[in-house]
C-alpha cells in the first residue's frame, strides 16, 4: 500500500473557489460595460431628454425650457391625436394578425415539412431576398401594383372580373396594411420556423401513433410548441409597426396618420415639445405591448 | 398475430429490408436482434405506419394494415428517445391518446383520470402525474413512454431499443419489469435491440435480422445452441465462425461454428487426436470478472475467441504471440450449408 498525502502548502489567503468567483465577476463586468455604456449614451439619456422636452413650453416659432404640461394637455384633449393613437393600435393589430396568418403556414412548411437543412436555409434566405433592396423602394413598389392603372386592376379588368378600376387599393388604409404585412412578414416567419424546426419529429410520430389526427396534433402539439416563436415574431413585428411612419406616408396618400407620422410632421415644423409628447406616448404603448407579450409566454423557460 | 409477408423497403439505392417474412404470435414477447443499420427501426416504422413498404404485405389478425394511416392502426410504439410531449405533464402525456385519438376518444374526465392513474401504477410511477416530463429521470421517462402507449391498449406494442438510453443498472431492472408488465397485459411485445444478452433474456422468442431478412426466429435457448446459419450465429456473439478447411479432421467445406466455451487450448501437438483441432496464434486476453476471454488468430486471419469461466479454469498459461492448438468435440460444431 502507498499512502498518498493530499496536503499542499496553501500560500494564498483566498480559496481557489473565491478566486474563480472574483475572476468570473470581473469578466462579466468587462463583457457588460460596452453595452451598458452604449445604452446609457444612446438610449437612457435621449429618453430622459425626450421626457424632459415634452414638458417644455412651445410657442409657434420657438421652444423654451420653462416647464409646463400644456403640450400634454393639448395632446390628450385633441381628437386628432387620440385618433392617431387609435389608428396606430388598429393598424398594429391588423398587421400583427395578418403577418401571423400569412407567416405561420410558410413557417410550418419550412420548419416542419422540409426536413432537409440545406433546403430549409435556402428557403429562409429566399424570404429575405426582398431586403436586398432598400426599404423605401420596397414600399413604393406597391404603387404600380395597387394603383388605378396598376397591375392588379389591369389584370382584374382584363379578366372581366371588374369593369372599372378599384380605387380603394392605393392611397388608403388598405394599401398601408398590404405594404406593412409584406415588409414585416419575414420577421414572423423566422422565429416561428426556428421553433418548429426544433420540434423532434418523433414527438409528432408518437402523437400519430397514439391515434391523433393531423388536426389534433397541430392543435395539441405543434401549435403550443411553436407559440414562443409566434411571441418573439410578434414582438419584432409590433416594435417595428408601432414606430412606423414611412409606409403610411408613401402609401396612404396622407389619409392614415400614425403616431410616427405625427412625430415626423411635428419635428418638421419644429414643434419639439409636441413631438416629444407623441414620442413618450409611443414608447409607453410599445413597452406595454412587449410587457403583455412576455407575460403571455415565459421566453426564458421556452428558449 | 402480426404477419409480415415479403416486406421490402429501399431508400434510393440502398435496400433496408429485402423480403422479410416474419410472424409475431399472440401473447408473446418477441425480441428482434440485429446490428445497428440492419433495418430494425425501419421494420418497426413500417409496422407502425410511419412509412410504407415498397413491396409485401403487413397484416394484423388476418387484416391488412399496410396502407392504413398510422393513427388508425391501433399499434403502440415506444420510441428509443421516448418522444414525450415536452409541454405536457406526466399525466397529460399518458392521457393524450385516450383524450385525443381520432377513433373513440374518451370524454369522461373521471374515466381518463382513473385509467391514467392505473397506467402510472402499472409502471410504478404512482404520484408522479403532476410532474413535468423534464423534471424526471431517464428511467422514469421510459416508464412514462411505456404507460402512455399501454394505456391505449394497443393490439401489439413495438419497442425501439427501449433500454438503449438507460444505464446498465436500470436496464436490467427494466428488463424484468417489461416482461412482468407484458405478462400481466397479455399483449404481444416486439422488442428491437442490438444486444444479444437483452434479446435472449427478454424474448419468449428471438428473431435475428441481418442483410434485410429474418435469418432465424426461435426460442432463445434453441437459437443460442442451434443457430441455423452463420449470420444468426454471428449475432449471438458466442460462436466462432471459421472455414472447415482449417481443421485437422476432414470436416468438409464451408463455414462451421463452434461456441466460445466449447473450445479447449493445448500446446502445439498436444491436442487429443480424436478431436478436430486447428492451429492458431494467441493474441491477447481480456478479463471480464467472472469470465476471461482469450483471442486467437487462425492461419487464414480469422479471429477466434475462447471463453474461460474462472470457477472452472481449463486453459493453460498462454503467452502472447505463441502458437497453440485449439480443439473441440466433434459434436460441438455446427455446420452451415449454403451462403455464409
Amino acid at each position: 500500500m502507498t499512502a498518498l498525502t493530499t496536503d499542499t502548502p496553501s500560500t494564498t489567503p483566498h480559496s481557489p473557489a473565491e478566486l474563480r468567483e472574483k475572476k468570473d465577476r470581473r469578466r462579466a463586468i468587462a463583457l457588460l460595460s460596452p453595452g451598458l455604456l452604449w445604452m446609457t449614451l444612446f438610449m437612457v439619456l435621449p429618453m430622459a431628454m425626450v421626457i424632459y422636452v415634452s414638458f417644455w413650453t412651445q410657442t409657434t416659432f420657438s421652444v423654451n425650457s420653462t416647464l409646463t404640461t400644456a403640450s400634454w394637455e393639448r395632446f390628450l384633449s385633441s381628437a386628432t391625436y387620440l385618433g392617431a393613437i387609435w389608428t396606430t393600435l388598429r393598424i398594429w393589430l391588423i398587421v400583427l394578425i395578418a403577418t401571423i396568418v400569412v407567416g405561420y403556414p410558410v413557417a410550418l412548411f419550412i420548419g416542419l415539412f422540409v426536413r432537409n437543412k440545406t433546403l430549409q436555409t435556402a428557403l429562409l434566405v429566399a424570404c429575405v431576398i426582398p431586403f436586398w433592396t432598400s426599404f423605401l423602394i420596397r414600399v413604393i413598389a406597391w404603387r404600380p401594383m395597387l394603383g388605378t392603372e396598376g397591375a392588379i386592376n389591369m389584370i382584374l379588368m382584363k379578366l372581366g372580373i371588374i369593369s372599372e378600376p378599384l380605387t380603394f387599393l392605393l392611397f388608403s388604409e388598405f394599401s398601408v396594411l398590404v405594404g406593412m404585412t409584406q415588409i414585416y412578414c419575414v420577421f414572423m416567419v423566422g422565429p416561428i420556423t426556428f421553433m418548429l424546426g426544433r420540434i423532434d419529429i418523433s414527438v409528432i410520430e408518437a402523437a400519430r401513433d397514439l391515434g391523433a389526427s393531423f388536426g389534433t396534433i397541430f392543435r395539441r402539439i405543434i401549435l403550443p410548441l411553436s407559440l414562443p416563436g409566434v411571441m418573439v415574431g410578434s414582438i419584432f413585428v409590433s416594435v417595428m409597426v408601432l414606430g412606423e411612419f414611412a409606409t403610411a406616408a408613401s402609401l396612404s396618400g396622407r389619409k392614415t396618420n400614425l403616431l410616427g407620422n405625427i412625430i415626423v410632421s411635428q419635428v418638421g415644423s419644429l414643434k419639439w415639445a409636441f413631438a416629444a409628447v407623441a414620442g413618450v406616448v409611443l414608447t409607453i404603448i410599445i413597452t406595454a405591448v412587449i410587457a403583455l407579450a412576455l407575460r403571455l409566454v415565459d421566453l426564458r423557460k421556452e428558449m | 398475430m402480426l404477419t409480415l409477408n415479403q416486406v421490402s423497403r429501399r431508400y434510393g439505392g440502398a435496400t433496408a429490408l429485402d423480403g422479410v417474412d416474419f410472424v409475431v404470435p399472440e401473447n408473446t414477447y418477441m425480441a428482434l436482434l440485429g446490428a445497428s443499420g440492419a433495418g430494425k427501426t425501419t421494420l418497426l416504422r413500417l409496422i407502425a405506419g410511419f412509412e410504407e413498404p415498397d413491396q409485401g404485405t403487413i397484416s394484423l389478425n388476418g387484416a391488412r394494415i399496410d396502407g392504413q394511416p398510422s393513427h388508425l392502426r391501433d399499434i403502440g410504439f415506444v420510441f428509443q428517445n421516448f418522444a414525450l410531449f415536452p409541454h405536457l405533464s406526466v399525466a397529460e402525456n399518458v392521457a393524450f391518446g385516450l383524450r385525443h385519438r381520432a377513433h373513440a376518444p374518451l370524454t369522461n374526465e373521471t374515466e381518463i383520470k382513473d385509467r391514467t392513474e392505473a397506467a402510472l401504477e402499472l409502471v410504478g410511477l404512482t404520484g408522479f402525474g403532476h410532474r413535468g416530463v423534464s423534471a424526471i429521470s431517464g428511467g422514469q421517462r421510459q416508464r412514462v413512454a411505456l404507460a402512455r402507449t399501454l394505456v391505449c391498449e394497443p393490439r401489439i406494442v413495438l419497442l425501439d431499443e427501449p433500454l438503449g438510453a438507460l444505464d446498465a443498472n436500470l436496464r436490467s431492472r427494466m428488463c424484468d419489469e417489461l416482461k412482468a408488465i407484458r405478462e400481466r397485459l397479455g399483449v404481444s411485445f416486439l422488442h428491437v435491440t442490438g444486444s444479444e444478452t437483452e434479446a435472449l433474456t427478454m424474448g419468449d422468442q428471438v428473431a435475428v435480422l441481418a442483410n434485410g431478412r429474418i435469418m432465424q426466429s426461435d426460442a432463445p435457448d434453441m437459437l443460442f445452441s442451434h443457430p441455423g446459419n452463420a449470420e444468426a450465429a454471428r449475432h449471438l456473439n458466442a460462436w466462432n465462425i471459421f472455414d472447415a478447411g482449417l481443421c485437422s479432421h476432414d470436416l468438409g467445406q464451408g463455414p462451421i461454428a463452434v461456441r466460445f466455451d466449447q473450445i479447449d487450448v493445448s500446446d502445439p501437438g498436444a491436442a487429443p487426436t480424436e478431436r478436430p483441432s486447428l492451429h492458431a496464434t494467441y493474441l491477447t486476453g481480456e478479463f471480464n470478472g467472472p469470465t476471461a476471454l482469450s483471442f486467437f488468430r487462425a492461419a487464414d486471419g480469422t479471429l477466434l475467441q475462447v471463453v474461460d469461466h474462472l470457477s472452472q479454469p481449463r486453459l493453460p498459461d498462454l503467452v502472447e504471440g505463441q502458437g497453440y492448438d485449439l480443439h473441440f468435440a466433434a459434436d460441438a460444431l455446427r455446420q452451415f450449408h449454403g451462403a455464409a
